[in-house]
């Protein structure tokens, strides 16, 4: 356990300059984007019929039939601000759920630690417990900005508690990226390509959970999309099932991801890589 | 069996392969409690490979290895909290200091108080700065902080790997010495090196590894002593008998005559009175005589390679 801990806050003062800068665009985005729901209030007799005349497969990028739901605060929130936050955060942990391991693996400093009185196991709890914390601080500094924004609009009162409920789910896609990303850099050949295929299904499960209410047959294959048990508008009420969802796939990557590490060889720099026959002139 | 007793490091029939290539085809080694063992071999030939199997940080596909008794697949931090390991390319995280590096390494080992001291005096000894940044270490500094991470508390076996790698003259004396000390200290040392002098300046014994096997495993004087003489001599002139006389000598063989007849290889696998006496019959203008360094038993078994 001591382990575990020295190697998650060391892990955890490497990643400062990254909780910074995810942590405070993300914070600057609540800032700047919920006051503009004054505006939309102001103009709602002159935008709804605009938003009337589009046509469902437009309809469905911008919420589908939610989508007259951003007249209302809580529907700003979710449509305006919460519906991109699951592409963006899922990239961020494709990424760092890739490099959690991988990373260091790649540059060869793996290697060295693992020579060090510590299991596997605990490298591996370590650097996920250090992953936690970081994504914590980052949604943590995410919903503060989006409390400051609501402060600066006008139309808005929301206690500080209500609009932590959208960024538990935030947290737990983000969370299902990382963790998916992690089992992929464990069986995959580098880090990058680890990171690519799970940012593949970030993107390919939005757009699938997004057209899926505009066409009546992507509505099976949503069932498979992460972004689809993400609740932008769960200031209205948040869903536990859907959450634990989310929580239960987490863990089984969290188990994939362990077992994998526990099995395989550490590689040192410069090993791995794609092989493709024919393309591959080694 | 008692600790003492146990062999710092034993490997039976290892084998090892990435993929389709074998690194290693059933290394069999025995190390023993205390000595210093040289490990020689060039880039690919298992060394590295043989070193992390050690260390459990690449599986085996057959074959037994154990460290003290242990082995390192079932007992992986038991093994590694007995060495100490400095590997051949140490990489390190540029945006950290030296020594929030080393109180990192320090705390995973839980060392204490001893550990801090140990620090703080191999990097006086290897004149390293604490304060420095990674990133703005040259290659050398790297290499002794990594030797401080080897040394600092003071393992029952060190692996390094090219120890003295990218280190200045000085300093790579400073490391033979710290070597030497751990081995009054009763220490196994296990290292890997291309700098062949350095390790029969230290090395009880040597093994040497060639495409994944080992071809020679011996008490390095007596790898050295068991090897033939070789006789270079120039003649002052021209004499056809002469050949023959020395090939009928026992145990001495003529490797190589110059084109106008003067200058001789020669080999002498016993006893080098007889040749003397042998060739004091002739007018003599040049003669070398001496044994083999260690660097000449090595490329012997690595001519292919060199060429």
């Amino acid at each position: 356990m001591n382990n575990v801990l020295t190697i998650a806050f060391y892990s955890l003062r490497r990643s400062f300059w990254i909780i910074l800068g995810w942590g405070i665009p993300l914070m600057l985005l609540g800032i700047i984007t919920i006051p503009f729901y004054d505006l939309v209030a102001e103009n709602e007799k002159q935008l709804r019929p605009v938003l009337n005349t589009l046509k469902p497969l437009l309809k469905s990028f911008i919420g589908g039939d939610e989508a007259e739901q951003v007249f209302t605060p809580e529907g700003f929130i979710a449509l305006r601000y919460f519906a991109f936050l699951p592409v963006v955060m899922g990239i961020f942990g494709s990424v760092y759920g890739s490099g959690l391991l991988a990373g260091d693996e790649e540059k060869g400093i793996l290697d060295f630690l693992m020579a060090h009185p510590i299991s596997r196991a605990q490298m591996f709890w370590g650097r996920l417990v250090a992953f936690f914390i970081s994504l914590t601080f980052i949604i943590g500094l995410g919903w503060l900005g989006l409390w400051l924004g609501v402060l600066k609009a006008e139309s808005m009162i929301f206690s500080p508690l209500k609009l932590i409920l959208p960024y538990i789910s935030v947290f737990a896609v983000t969370w299902l990226f990382a963790c998916l990303s992690l089992a992929f850099s464990m069986v995959m050949p580098s880090r990058s390509a680890a990171a690519m295929f799970s940012g593949i299904i970030v993107l390919a499960g939005y757009i699938i959970t997004t057209l899926s209410k505009a066409i009546k047959g992507l509505e099976a294959w949503a069932l498979f999309s992460p972004i689809t048990y993400f609740q932008g508008n769960a200031m209205v009420g948040l869903e536990l099932d859907l959450l634990m969802k989310l929580l239960i796939a987490s863990s089984l990557f969290i188990f994939f991801a362990r077992r994998g590490f526990g099995s395989r060889d550490i590689r040192v720099a410069g090993d791995g890589g794609w092989k493709i026959p024919l393309l591959d002139p080694r | 069996m008692s600790d003492q007793n146990l062999p710092a490091i034993y490997a039976k029939d290892l084998i090892k392969s990435y993929g389709s290539f074998r690194a290693l085809k059933g290394i069999d080694l025995q190390v023993h409690s205390g000595e210093i063992f040289g490990f020689l071999g060039p880039n690919g030939a298992g060394k590295t490979t043989a070193i992390r199997c050690m260390l459990d940080m690449i599986r085996r596909d057959s074959g037994a290895i154990e460290i003290f008794g242990k082995d390192p697949q079932i007992e992986s931090v038991a093994v590694r909290d007995l060495c100490g390991y400095l590997p051949g390319e140490l990489r390190l995280d540029e945006n950290a200091s030296v020594k929030s590096v080393l109180n990192y390494l320090r705390r995973l080992r839980q060392g204490g108080k001893d550990c801090s001291e140990n620090i703080l005096q191999l990097a006086s000894r290897l004149d390293l700065s604490l304060e420095s940044k990674i990133k703005n270490l040259s290659k050398g500094n790297k290499q002794k902080l990594g030797i401080i991470a080897a040394f600092m508390h003071n393992p029952k076996l060190l692996l390094l790997d090219e120890p003295t790698s990218g280190l200045d003259p000085l300093v790579q004396q400073t490391v033979l010495e710290l070597v030497k000390e751990a081995k009054q200290s009763g220490a196994t040392i296990f290292f890997s090196s291309h700098v062949l002098a350095e390790v029969q300046s230290v090395a009880d014994r040597v093994a040497i590894i060639k495409n994944g096997e080992i071809v020679e495993v011996g008490v390095t004087s007596s790898l050295l002593s068991k090897r033939s003489w070789r006789a270079k001599i120039k003649f002052g002139s021209d004499d056809s008998g002469r050949k023959a006389m020395i090939e009928a000598l026992k145990d001495t063989k003529v490797l190589k005559v110059s084109d106008d007849g003067r200058i001789y290889d020669i080999g002498i696998e016993g006893d080098v009175d007889s040749f003397i006496k042998c060739i004091a019959a002739f007018e003599v203008d040049y003669l070398e005589i001496n044994k083999p360094n260690l660097e000449e038993i090595f490329l012997s078994y690595y001519g292919d390679y060199n060429s």
